[in-house]
């Protein structure tokens, strides 16, 4: 009797733990493989850099170059930044529902959503910040148009100041956002 | 008395035979004393040659695996770059998509 109680109490636990183990840091989502459609699609991009990753690719930015300096202060408190873009020569060729799948993880009050854009083109880009207590420690880009889209997840301590500084470098477009409105 | 004492001499150094044994202890005692006989020395000379050869070998093999780890921690480093750049170049990508068409709309609105 005595043992059902204790695994009747310890389960639960053990549950929670292992779910808190695998969510990873705040602002992070769980995105899926998309494994089937790198044969499918003309183009991927396919990025995991966690932090020691990142921390080893800002060992390699070089601080007297103004722009690779510029990267190096936006990488400077992220946590990951996760990537996963899929081009392909076929219109609406990519899975609805693995995005749907994301876009599900994007609720209140974790998630806010910023900015949703819905163009004739059908160029369709949703913007999501995660905060806590004012600070944001997440951020989401779901961007998709008929043959392509793309998933960004930045995870950290986020700043749009210093990404806006990225603007015209390493082929980086010029922005022109109106950072703070 | 003279022939006495000459007798007595005599007597008392007369050629004796020492035996078989005696022979056999010289013998053993010669080959002895002409035998190489292995010093502690030459085994400490030895024993640290090979010891400075072990520790050369653990040096360069220690210098090797210490170079190749630097190799590719540098493939590592510079992939880990070349994908940040890529990354942020798609995201301030998507972010102007988002921005021509937010602005594309304002102007639309204005206009008309």
């Amino acid at each position: 009797m005595k043992r059902q109680a204790y695994l009747a109490i310890l389960a639960p636990a053990l549950l929670l733990a292992t779910r808190l183990a695998s969510a990873g840091p705040p602002g992070q989502l769980q995105l899926p493989s998309f494994d089937s459609l790198t044969g499918k699609s003309s183009q991927s991009v396919n990025i995991t850099l966690d932090g020691t990753l990142l921390g080893l690719a800002a060992s390699f930015l070089d601080s007297n170059k103004p722009e690779e300096a510029a990267t190096m202060q936006v990488v400077s408190g992220l946590q990951g930044i996760y990537v996963r873009s899929y081009t392909f020569n076929k219109d609406f060729a990519y899975p609805t529902a693995e995005v749907e799948a994301v876009r599900k993880q994007l609720v209140p009050p974790t998630w806010q959503r910023l900015v949703q854009v819905r163009s004739r083109d059908q160029d369709n880009v949703d913007i999501y910040i995660s905060a806590d207590r004012g600070r944001a420690d997440g951020l989401v880009i779901i961007a998709s148009d008929p043959r392509e889209f793309t998933i960004v997840n930045i995870v950290g301590s986020i700043d749009l100041q210093k990404l806006h500084q990225l603007e015209g470098k390493f082929g980086v477009p010029k922005l022109q956002l109106s950072v703070g409105k | 008395m003279s022939n006495d004492l000459d007798a007595s001499l005599r007597a008392a150094l007369r050629p004796v035979d020492p035996g078989e044994a005696l022979t056999q202890k010289v013998l053993a005692a010669i080959e002895q004393d002409t035998a190489p006989q292995p010093g502690p020395p030459p085994t400490r000379q030895s024993g640290w040659r090979w010891a400075s050869v072990a520790l050369t070998v653990a040096l360069l093999v220690g210098l090797g695996t210490a170079h190749q780890w630097q190799l590719r921690r540098q493939e590592r480093g510079l992939e880990a770059r070349r994908q940040l750049i890529e990354a942020l170049q798609v995201t301030s990508a998507k972010l102007d998509v988002a921005y021509r068409v937010v602005n594309d709309e304002e102007n639309t609105e204005n206009g008309s």
